[in-house]
C-alpha cells in the first residue's frame, strides 16, 4: 500500500495517536454496555442474586414468557404510531418552515424550544391537558362515550406527549439536512409552474427520505424503550416493557429481579435488531440510487 | 392540511406562465392551477402555521395556567383564582438542594461527556475506512440500548464495586449522552477546513497555538451545542437517577416524579415543570439569540453597503 518507509511510520503514529485518542470514548461505552448486557443476562438465569447463592434456573423467561410477548407487542404498538405520527407532524413543521419565510422562524424557534424538555415534564403536562377533567375536556367538554386519553386501553395520551415531543427532533433534522438544497430546486419547479403540492411530492419528500428515515430509526427505538410517560400516562395493564422492568425491578420480592432482567435484555435485543435492520435499509437503499 | 393541494392535483390544471424567480421565492405562495384561487393560497398557509403553533404551544398552557391557579375546579375553563402561592415551593430547602443535584449532575456530565465526545470525534475522521466507522458505531451505540436496560444491567456491578449512587449516575449517564456530543463533533468537523491548520502552521505555529488559535476558536459553537445536549442529558434525568440512586439522590425531576405520579397535585407539578425547563430554555436564547443578531446584522450591513 505505501511504497516508502518513511511515509508508512508517520502514519502509522498518526494512527496510533488516533487510537489513544478514541479510547477515553470507546472504552467507557462498551464496557458500560457490556457490563450491562452480561449482568442482565446472569441475573435473569439466577446466576447474581441479590442475595444467596447462585442457582441456574430459566423459570424468569419460561415461567413469564407471555407476559413478556404481550409487553413487547404493547411497546412496538406504541413506538410504531408514535413514530409514524411524529413523521408526519414533523414533516409538515419542516415543509412550513422552508415555505414559509416570516412565520416560518417562528414556527422553527418554538419547535425547537420544545427539544429542551424532558419527557417527564412532557408527560405531566399532557397529564394536565388530556386526563378527564384536563384542560382540553374543561375547553371542549369530550363526549361521554369518549375512551379516556390518560390512563386508557390504547394509550392515547403517551402516544401524544411522543409524538409533540419527537416531531419537533424530526422537524429539527429535517429542516437541517433540507436547508439549503432544498429552496433551490423549489423555486427552479415552481418557476417551471409546478404546484404546491406537487413540489411537496416530487422535490421535498424526496430529499428528506434519508433524514425522514435516520430520524424514523432513532425515534422507534427511543419510545419503544422509554419510561416516563408510558408510566405516568398509559393504564396499570397491559404494560409496555419498560414499565414492568420497573415495576419488577423495585418489587420487595426480589424473585422478580431476574424476570426484570429478561425483559431489560429483551428490549435491548429489539433496539439493537431495529438499528441493525434499520442501517441494512438505509444502506440497501442508498446502494439502489 | 393536504387537501387543498391534493383537489389542486386532481383537477385538470392547465399550464401556468411562468413567474419571475423573485415572486416565486419561498415557496407555496404561489398558484399554478384552477382548484385554488391565488387569494385563498395564503389563507390555507396562515391557518396551517396557526394549526402547527397550536400543536407546539397548547400543551404547555395549562402548565402555566396551573402555576398561577389558586383554586381551579373541575368544569371551569380558567383558575377561579389566581395567586403566586404555589411558587414558594421553589424557595424551600428540599427543593433548593434538588435543584443544586441536577445542576451538579448536568454539569458533571457535560464536563465528561464533551472532551470525549470530541476525542471519539477527532478519533473517527482521522482513523482509516472500516476503523472510523467502527468507532463511530460505538459512539452511536447507546442510542440502541433503552436506558432502563442500561441501568437495570449495570446497576448490581456498581454496587458490587461500591461506587457511590452520585459517580454510578454520572457514569451511566456520560454514556447517554456520548452519542449527541460525538454526533455534534462529528457533523462540525465533516465541515471543517483542514487548510486552516495547516495555513497556520506554515506560519510558523507550533501545535499548542494551532489548537488554541485556530481549532477551538471554530470547533466553539459546536462544543457549546455539544455541552448543552450533554447538560440536559444529566438535568433532566429520571429514569437512572431512580434505578442508581435508589431514593439516595433527590433531583428536580425526582421530586416532579414523585408529584405527578399521584393526583391533585396540579400546581406542585406544574411549577416544578417551569423549574426544569425555564433555566434549559434560557440558556438556549442566551447561546443562539447573540448569534441571530449577529447573522442579521451582518445581512443588514450588507444590504446597505452592497
Amino acid at each position: 500500500m505505501h511504497h516508502r518507509a518513511a511515509p508508512r511510520a508517520a502514519l502509522s503514529a498518526g494512527r496510533a495517536r488516533s487510537v489513544l485518542l478514541a479510547i477515553p470514548a470507546v472504552v467507557p461505552v462498551v464496557l458500560v454496555i457490556g457490563v450491562s448486557i452480561a449482568g442482565a443476562a446472569a441475573q435473569s438465569l439466577g446466576l447474581m442474586p441479590f442475595i444467596g447463592a447462585p442457582v441456574l434456573s430459566t423459570q424468569a423467561w419460561a415461567g413469564s414468557a407471555g407476559d413478556l410477548g404481550r409487553s413487547v407487542l404493547v411497546s412496538v404498538y406504541i413506538a410504531v404510531v408514535s413514530t409514524v405520527l411524529s413523521l408526519i407532524v414533523g414533516f409538515l413543521i419542516a415543509v412550513y418552515v422552508l415555505a414559509a419565510p416570516r412565520m416560518g422562524r417562528v414556527v422553527a424557534a418554538l419547535s425547537a424550544a420544545t427539544i429542551p424538555v424532558p419527557h417527564l415534564i412532557g408527560a405531566g403536562a399532557m397529564g394536565l391537558l388530556l386526563s378527564d377533567s384536563g384542560f382540553l375536556d374543561r375547553v371542549f367538554g369530550m363526549p361521554p362515550g369518549f375512551p379516556s386519553l390518560v390512563g386508557g386501553p390504547w394509550f392515547g395520551a403517551v402516544i401524544v406527549e411522543y409524538a409533540w415531543k419527537e416531531s419537533a427532533f424530526v422537524a429539527l433534522v429535517l429542516i437541517g439536512s433540507m436547508a439549503r438544497s432544498v429552496t433551490g430546486m423549489c423555486d427552479a419547479a415552481a418557476t417551471l409552474g409546478a404546484t404546491a403540492w406537487q413540489r411537496i411530492v416530487h422535490i421535498v419528500l424526496p430529499l428528506s427520505r434519508p433524514a425522514l428515515a435516520v430520524s424514523a430509526l432513532i425515534v422507534v427505538v427511543y419510545t419503544f424503550g422509554s419510561y416516563e410517560a408510558a408510566w405516568l400516562l398509559g393504564p396499570t395493564s397491559p404494560e409496555p416493557v419498560s414499565v414492568r422492568a420497573v415495576r419488577l425491578f423495585g418489587s420487595v420480592d426480589l424473585a422478580a429481579r431476574p424476570e426484570a432482567m429478561a425483559t431489560a435484555l429483551v428490549s435491548l435485543a429489539a433496539g439493537v435488531v431495529a438499528i441493525l435492520a434499520g442501517l441494512v435499509v438505509l444502506r440497501g437503499s442508498r446502494g439502489l440510487r | 392540511m393536504t387537501a387543498h393541494p391534493a383537489t389542486d392535483r386532481l383537477l385538470p390544471s392547465r399550464p401556468s406562465r411562468p413567474s419571475p424567480a423573485g415572486q416565486a421565492r419561498g415557496g407555496s405562495a404561489r398558484s399554478g392551477s384552477a382548484g385554488l384561487s391565488v387569494r385563498a393560497r395564503p389563507v390555507v398557509r396562515a391557518v396551517f402555521g396557526v394549526l402547527l403553533v397550536l400543536w407546539i404551544l397548547v400543551p404547555l398552557v395549562p402548565l402555566a395556567l396551573w402555576s398561577v391557579a389558586d383554586r381551579w375546579q373541575a368544569p371551569a375553563v380558567l383558575p377561579n383564582a389566581y395567586s403566586l402561592d404555589a411558587f414558594a415551593v421553589l424557595g424551600a430547602p428540599g427543593t433548593l438542594s434538588a435543584a443544586a443535584s441536577s445542576l451538579l449532575l448536568g454539569s458533571a456530565v457535560a464536563i465528561i461527556a464533551t472532551p470525549l465526545g470530541l476525542m471519539g470525534a477527532l478519533a473517527a475522521r482521522a482513523l482509516p475506512g472500516r476503523y472510523g466507522r467502527a468507532v463511530d458505531l460505538i459512539l452511536l451505540l447507546p442510542l440502541a440500548v433503552p436506558p432502563f436496560a442500561l441501568v437495570m444491567g449495570a446497576n448490581i456491578t456498581l454496587l458490587r464495586l461500591y461506587v457511590p449512587p452520585f459517580a454510578g449516575v454520572v457514569l451511566l449517564l456520560v454514556v447517554i449522552a456520548l452519542p449527541y456530543t460525538a454526533f455534534m463533533f462529528r457533523s462540525a468537523l465533516a465541515t471543517y477546513e483542514q487548510r486552516f491548520e495547516d495555513v497556520a502552521l506554515t506560519l510558523g505555529a507550533d501545535p499548542r497555538q494551532v489548537l488554541r488559535h485556530v481549532r477551538m476558536p471554530l470547533l466553539s459553537a459546536a462544543t457549546v451545542r455539544a455541552f448543552f445536549l450533554a447538560f440536559l442529558v444529566g438535568w433532566g434525568d429520571y429514569i437512572t437517577t431512580l434505578l442508581v440512586g435508589g431514593g439516595q439522590l433527590t433531583t428536580l425531576p425526582m421530586l416532579l416524579g414523585s408529584a405527578a405520579s399521584s393526583t391533585g397535585n396540579e400546581q406542585l407539578v406544574a411549577v416544578l415543570s417551569l423549574a426544569v425547563i425555564v433555566p434549559p430554555a434560557f440558556i438556549l436564547a442566551a447561546v443562539t439569540l447573540p448569534a441571530v443578531i449577529t447573522t442579521r446584522a451582518a445581512a443588514l450591513t450588507r444590504k446597505a453597503h452592497p
